[in-house]
């Protein structure tokens, strides 16, 4: 059996090393900054590279089947969600505390 | 090395270095820009999975929307100038996020021990791409198999399918009619008069709040020292 797994010469597992190189730096991103707004771009990178897993894994397993394709629309559909609500909360802090370092928002500490 | 292997190394550099960037610089503005430049590549990534669709909804999507969202973010809050890049724990926060991704590497990456579709364990490595691969008894092998011609079509069938992503659908599209108010109501410019009267109310609370945690300590002091004021003249 001749079974060959690479697509053009690229193999599965150098979009998984891409995105797991994506993800552990966003996830540097959002736990070591100090500013709310570029620990939201760490999320962002992270979600990236979740999407960029899902859809290699749709191409190189199941090419005919739309439900890497409908999960990567729905992580696309949240992330853009999750970003229009977390900036909102951002902007609104930022009017009543002239701050965006989360180590600043203390109010509901007992 | 065919042109896509050299066009994945490309994109790969570029993707990782403009997201290094984004973590590390000091000026948001230029973080923000440089995740674009992220994004891009990540489109760029799309097209050699054949998956145009995709490679588009990401340009409209991030770069159209997300990318402006955020730039519009950072020059609402002031926080591109002089920002202090990292917290107290960004030494070992960069420690644990190395870590993770030297896991994922032996997981996923060079010098793994895998068990082929025979059974015999093998050494695989990251440049050696004849070998048929197993995760999980599956075989990663599928390689040859095409993306159907219509498989836009078939995503958007699928997306109304009772049978599929009917319902997922219909409550991704109610989380994003909530999140429209939510994000509107949240950041909504406030009339000045309706701040200052929250803010007093507030405050008159608090007062309320401290003076009913101690009662004994301010109310008979006072009446006591006046008593014995007035006995001793």
């Amino acid at each position: 059996m001749n079974l060959q797994n690479t697509i053009n010469g690229i193999p599965l597992e150098w979009y998984l090393i891409v995105a797991a190189a994506l993800f552990s730096i966003g996830l540097y991103g959002v736990l070591a900054r100090k500013n709310a707004v570029a620990m939201l771009m760490g999320v962002e990178l992270m979600l990236n590279s979740v999407n960029l897993n899902l859809l290699a894994f749709w191409r190189y397993l199941a090419p005919e089947s739309a439900a890497g394709l409908a999960f990567a629309a729905f992580v696309f559909v949240i992330a853009a969600a999750e970003t229009a609500v977390g900036l909102a909360l951002i902007i609104a802090v930022y009017r009543s505390l002239k701050s965006v370092d989360p180590e600043t928002l203390t109010q509901l500490k007992l | 090395m065919t042109i896509q292997q050299l066009i994945f190394i490309a994109l790969a550099i570029l993707v990782i270095g403009s997201a290094l960037f984004v973590v590390t610089t000091s000026n948001l503005f230029r973080g923000a820009l440089m995740l674009i430049v992220a994004f891009f590549g990540i489109a760029g990534f799309y097209v050699l999975l054949d998956n145009g669709l995709f490679a588009v909804a990401q340009v409209m999507i991030y770069i159209g929307a997300i990318s402006i969202l955020i730039i519009f973010s950072v020059m609402l809050t002031r926080g591109m100038q002089a920002m202090i890049p990292r917290n107290a724990q960004a030494g070992s926060v960069a420690i644990a996020a190395g870590l993770l991704f030297l896991i994922l590497l032996l997981a996923f990456g060079p010098f793994r021990l895998v068990v082929d579709l025979s059974g015999v364990p093998v050494l695989a490595t990251l440049f050696r791409t004849e070998s048929p691969r197993v995760l999980g008894g599956l075989p990663w092998s599928f390689a040859n198999r095409e993306v159907p011609e219509t498989y836009i079509a078939d995503f958007g069938r699928a997306l109304v399918d009772l049978n599929q992503f009917l319902l997922p659908f219909l409550l991704v599209a109610f989380l994003v009619d909530a999140v429209l108010a939510g994000a509107i109501y949240i950041a909504r410019q406030r009339k000045p008069a309706e701040v200052i009267a929250e803010r007093e109310a507030i405050a008159k609370e608090e007062a309320e709040e401290i003076a009913a945690l101690q009662p004994q300590a301010a109310s008979p002091a006072l009446p006591q020292s006046a008593v014995a004021s007035t006995a001793e003249h």
